[in-house]
Parts: C-alpha cells; sequence; structure tokens
C-alpha cells in the first residue's frame, strides 16, 4: 500500500525566529553606497552650519532669518523626557546635518548621478513611477535628487515640487502657509526641522482639481549619522483632491541616524487629502516626526501612517478641524520587533461644530518590542454636533514584548457623540488550535491571525502599497527572505 | 458694568513697547504697535501659559507664545498659527488725559 508523505513545514524554534528577525533587511534596503558627496558638513549644529545651508541655497533673507531663530528655540528646549527612555540616546552633536549628493534635482532619472540612481533603481523606484504615479520625488541625504509630474497635472496648474525648488519658484504662496500649522517654536525637534530643514515636497492643487493618481515622495538616507529633515507642505484649493504617498528606508550602521521630519497639510474648503506612510527605516534611525493638518469648511483629511523599522519613532499625526463639518481620519499601524520602540498614534481637534473623526490604531510587539498608542481627542467648547470614534488595539505575540495605551481626552461641549474603544490581545492557543486543527501550519496560523488584525488599514492602502505592506509584515513575521 | 483701569502715562508706553497690568485674576498685556495701542488677555488659549512674554513684533503687531509658538493678532487677538485656534479676550484701550486706561468687564 503506497503511503503519501505530506509536507512539512519546518518549525523554528523561539530562538531560531528571534534570530531571523528581519533577516532580509539589509539586502533589501540595508546596503549602502560609496560618498562621492559634493558638499557633507562635518558633525554637530551651530550657526554657520545653518547660515551654510540657507547660503548654498541662496535663500531669501526672511528664512534665513527663520532658521536661525529657529535654532535658538531648538538649543533653548531641553530634551523631552515624555515617550520614551530610548530618546536619552540621541546625540545630537555626533550627526552630518547637511550632505549634498546632487547639483540639482533631475526630471529625468538620465540627470540623477549613477551611483544614486543604481540605489532607487535596486529600490524599485522608477519602475514605480512608470506603473502607477503621477508624479515621484527622489530625496538622498539631505536633498531631492530626481523631481517629475506629469505633464497633464502641471498644465491644469498643480505643483509638485521639492521644497526646496518650491520655495524659490513660488515664494509667495510658502510664505503664505510655510510654517502656519507648525511653528518653529512647536517643540524642540520642529525647531531643529526648521533650523536645518532640506528637501521634502511642496504640493499645490489648485480649486477643483483632482489628481487621480497618487504622488509619492521617497526618502533615502545612505551616510552613517545622517541627519535627514525634509520639509514638506500640502495645500489643497477648495474642492481639490491629492493623495500623497511616501516611503523611507536606511542602511543598516551600528551607530545612529535621525530622521525629524516636518509635515504640514492644509485643507481648504471642500478639499480632500490622504497622506500615506510606509516608514521602514532601518533599526539604527531615530524617527522623530512632526505631523499636522489644518480642515476647513467640508474638508477631509486623512493620514494613513505604517511604521515598520527604526529605532524609535514618536510620531502622532493630528488633524484641526477648523470648520464645520470637516472630517479628519487617522489609520496607524505600528509593528515594534527587537529593540524597538513604536510609540505612535494620533490627535484630533474638533474646533468646530458638527465635525467628525476616527482614529484606528494598531501595534503589534514581538521578540521584546514596545508598541505604545499615544493619542489626543479635544472637542472645544462651541463644537456641537461632533462625533468621533477612537480604537486602538495592541497585539502581543508573545510574553516578553509589551503595549502601552496613553489616550487623552477633553470635551468641552455637551452635545457631542464620543466612543473610544482599547484592545490588548494575545495571540491566543485557542485561535492557534481552531486554525491548526483545520490544518495550517502554526507560522501560517499566526500570519493569518496578524493580517486579519491589520486589515482594516491595509485595505485603505493603494494596492501595490498594501501588497508591499503585508509582504513586510510577513517578513517580519518569519524573518525569512522573501 | 465695564470698569476703566488705569496703566501708566502715554509717555511711559512708547511705540515698540509693551506694558504689563493686572486686575483682579486677570493679566492683561498693553502693546504699542507704531502708535496704536492693543490690548490682550496674557493667556494662551492653547495651554493656558503666559503669552505677553513673548516675542513682540510691532511692525505685524502681533505676539508670539514663548511656550509653543503660535502667533497671535494682537488687533483681534486671534492667532495666525497652531497650535492654538481659539482667540484670546481683547480689551477695547482709551486715553483719557494722556494716561491710558482699559475698559475691563
Amino acid at each position: 500500500m503506497a503511503t503519501t508523505e505530506t509536507p512539512q513545514t519546518p518549525v523554528l524554534t523561539e530562538n531560531e525566529e528571534l534570530a531571523r528577525i528581519n533577516a532580509d533587511y539589509a539586502e533589501r534596503f540595508g546596503f549602502h553606497d560609496a560618498e562621492n558627496y559634493l558638499y557633507k558638513a562635518p558633525k554637530g549644529l551651530s550657526r554657520e552650519i545653518v547660515e551654510k545651508i540657507s547660503e548654498f541655497k541662496s535663500e531669501p533673507q526672511w528664512m534665513r532669518e527663520f532658521r536661525l531663530k529657529a535654532l535658538e528655540h531648538f538649543l533653548a528646549r531641553p530634551q523631552p523626557t515624555w515617550g520614551s527612555p530610548l530618546l536619552a540616546e540621541v546625540d545630537y552633536d555626533d550627526i552630518h546635518y547637511f550632505v549634498r549628493a546632487s547639483e540639482k534635482p533631475g526630471r529625468s532619472w538620465d540627470e540623477v548621478p549613477a551611483d544614486v540612481k543604481r540605489t532607487f533603481d535596486r529600490l524599485g523606484i522608477p519602475e514605480a513611477e512608470r506603473k502607477f504615479l503621477a508624479g515621484v520625488g527622489a530625496q538622498y541625504e539631505s536633498e531631492v535628487v530626481y523631481h517629475q509630474v506629469r505633464e497633464d497635472l502641471e498644465k491644469q496648474g498643480v505643483i509638485f515640487l521639492d521644497m526646496d525648488s518650491g520655495l524659490r519658484e513660488h515664494e509667495d504662496i510658502v510664505r503664505r502657509y510655510f510654517a502656519t500649522v507648525i511653528p518653529p517654536n512647536d517643540n524642540k525637534l520642529a525647531a531643529l526641522n526648521s533650523a536645518v530643514w532640506s528637501g521634502g515636497s511642496f504640493v499645490y492643487v489648485p480649486e477643483g482639481v483632482h489628481v487621480e493618481m497618487p504622488l509619492q515622495a521617497y526618502f533615502r538616507i545612505n551616510t552613517e549619522n545622517m541627519g535627514q529633515f525634509e520639509r514638506t507642505l500640502i495645500i489643497a484649493e477648495p474642492g481639490s483632491y491629492v493623495h500623497y504617498v511616501e516611503g523611507c528606508t536606511a542602511p543598516t550602521y551600528s551607530s545612529s541616524s535621525l530622521h525629524s521630519a516636518v509635515v504640514e497639510l492644509i485643507a481648504l474648503p471642500g478639499a480632500r487629502i490622504r497622506y500615506t506612510t510606509v516608514q521602514n527605516w532601518s533599526t539604527n534611525v531615530f524617527n522623530l516626526v512632526t505631523k499636522r493638518a489644518v480642515a476647513y469648511e467640508d474638508a477631509t483629511v486623512e493620514w494613513v501612517d505604517c511604521n515598520l523599522g527604526s529605532r524609535l519613532t514618536m510620531k502622532y499625526p493630528s488633524v484641526y478641524l477648523l470648520g464645520e463639518r470637516a472630517h479628519g481620519e487617522i489609520l496607524s499601524i505600528a509593528f515594534a520587533g527587537k529593540g524597538q520602540h513604536q510609540d505612535a498614534g494620533g490627535k484630533i481637534i474638533h474646533a468646530a461644530p458638527n465635525t467628525t473623526s476616527n482614529i484606528f490604531a494598531k501595534s503589534i510587539s514581538k521578540d521584546g518590542g514596545r508598541g505604545s498608542y499615544r493619542g489626543l481627542l479635544e472637542i472645544a467648547k462651541g463644537a456641537h454636533g461632533a462625533r468621533s470614534k477612537v480604537v486602538c488595539d495592541a497585539l502581543l505575540l508573545d510574553e516578553h514584548s509589551r503595549s502601552d495605551t496613553y489616550p487623552t481626552i477633553r470635551i468641552g461641549e455637551d452635545d457631542v457623540n464620543v466612543g473610544h474603544e482599547a484592545t490588548v490581545s494575545k495571540v491566543g492557543e485557542d485561535q492557534l488550535f481552531y486554525l491548526m486543527s483545520h490544518g495550517i501550519p502554526e507560522d501560517e496560523a499566526s500570519k493569518l491571525i496578524v493580517n486579519g488584525f491589520i486589515e482594516p488599514i491595509t485595505k485603505e492602502l493603494p494596492m501595490e502599497y498594501a501588497v508591499e505592506m503585508n509582504r513586510l509584515i510577513e517578513l517580519q513575521m518569519e524573518g525569512s527572505i522573501g | 458694568m465695564p470698569e476703566l483701569i488705569e496703566v501708566c502715562p502715554v509717555s511711559e508706553l512708547p511705540p515698540g513697547e509693551r506694558r504689563l497690568v493686572e486686575w483682579e485674576d486677570l493679566e492683561i498685556g498693553v502693546f504699542n504697535c507704531a502708535g496704536t495701542l492693543y490690548a490682550i488677555e496674557d493667556r494662551c488659549s492653547h495651554d493656558n501659559g503666559p503669552l505677553a512674554e513673548g516675542e513682540f513684533d510691532p511692525d505685524q503687531c502681533t505676539i508670539e507664545c514663548p511656550r509653543h509658538g503660535s502667533l497671535f493678532d494682537l488687533k483681534t487677538g486671534r492667532p495666525k498659527t497652531l497650535p492654538a485656534y481659539a482667540p484670546v479676550d481683547t480689551f477695547p484701550v482709551i486715553i483719557e488725559d494722556e494716561t491710558i486706561k482699559l475698559e475691563v468687564d
């Protein structure tokens, strides 16, 4: 009698799994190139460095003064002590604050220096542009090396430039909106960004224009001990729509790099902005970012924020609902693996009547990683008829990992409807047993449970990113090479 | 019933200068923007911290909150930048007998 042999999935012990975490990061994203730079600032921050950055960019006097004032704010403020004990590891003197890789952003990939272009080829950016993007910006170290937007959008008046060019070519618009959402003295890291900002995106969508395909920016750090401080400003005029997507990676080094962006979104009446981040920094990067949006009457702002990599991420995208019936949405996923702390969440401020919002935050902690949800929901006096729902769920994959929830809710109005739900769960023996009893191997079963857990958020990503996100999560789960 | 409180002689608050006064449990900042006087409550609407000691720009007639950087229009009390979104109280300024006075309620 013939017997059929069932293929066996190799069963890994927990230690083996731990050893294979993010095993292919070095190969896929963790490589670094030789440094053929035009300029690389010495480590440390000084007035001279700030002046040099401004001089390099031939900026107007008001921006130079803005930077220098911000530097004073940065120096005067103490390092925050809330959030994460890992913040104490950030050494501001051990960072290169400005690195110039190319003369100016190219509009064709042929204009990009060959070694830099090779990096973006390896990361698949030019291919993605051809397939499904309306525009692409690629930032390497401090500055944008490539920028292109589809011609038909340009003809409709859509501006998609790197921030340096935005300031040069559209100074009046930049001056009107720049730092009105996040002033330099908002917090220490916003002050630092304001002093040394370089690169990032400037997006302007004229009234009534719908940009149907996403605009994408890709941020790459290459140098060891690099600080990347991009600055993004998106203005959506009344009735317009834009979806902006950003992705981030860096090489794996044993010493730290710092990424500290400032992102300001302005959705004028009836406009809609969706901002999607798929962040996968290497685990030596401190990712300390300030992201804030304003939504006026009938406008919508959505943040879709996926945080996978970094040593420490502290990021709480916020939406100020300043006009009646404005809507804010924050969808956040954080995956904390070995040695990582993902302190993420969101803030919504209802400052006008009949405004609505949702915050859905999911965190997954594994191998001793720590995931925190930190959020604020505020309903101002007079914002009657406001409705909001906050849901934060945490999934712990083992007993060494940690999850914390710090929700703050302030309500200054009676006639409102607010819901808050929080759950912490562990992948339970019973769930695994149920799936395994249906013939699904244990590691597949764990993946299914995790995918089901994050599915409400990944379904909001563009298809290509949802596929990538699921793949990244699977990699984190099994540590195998794709 | 509104009440008039004295701030100082006009000569003591030239253009570009400011003065803080107290009335009951309220602190008020009085500012001279190029010859025109304005008064606002010394409390940032963002987190209730002191406001009037921040950076005063007499040309733009603004005050910047020293704690989180919100810029307020001294003429209207309205914030021009976040994180504050609600206006702060303003007070009518009156000059009588070469003395600056505020109308408080």
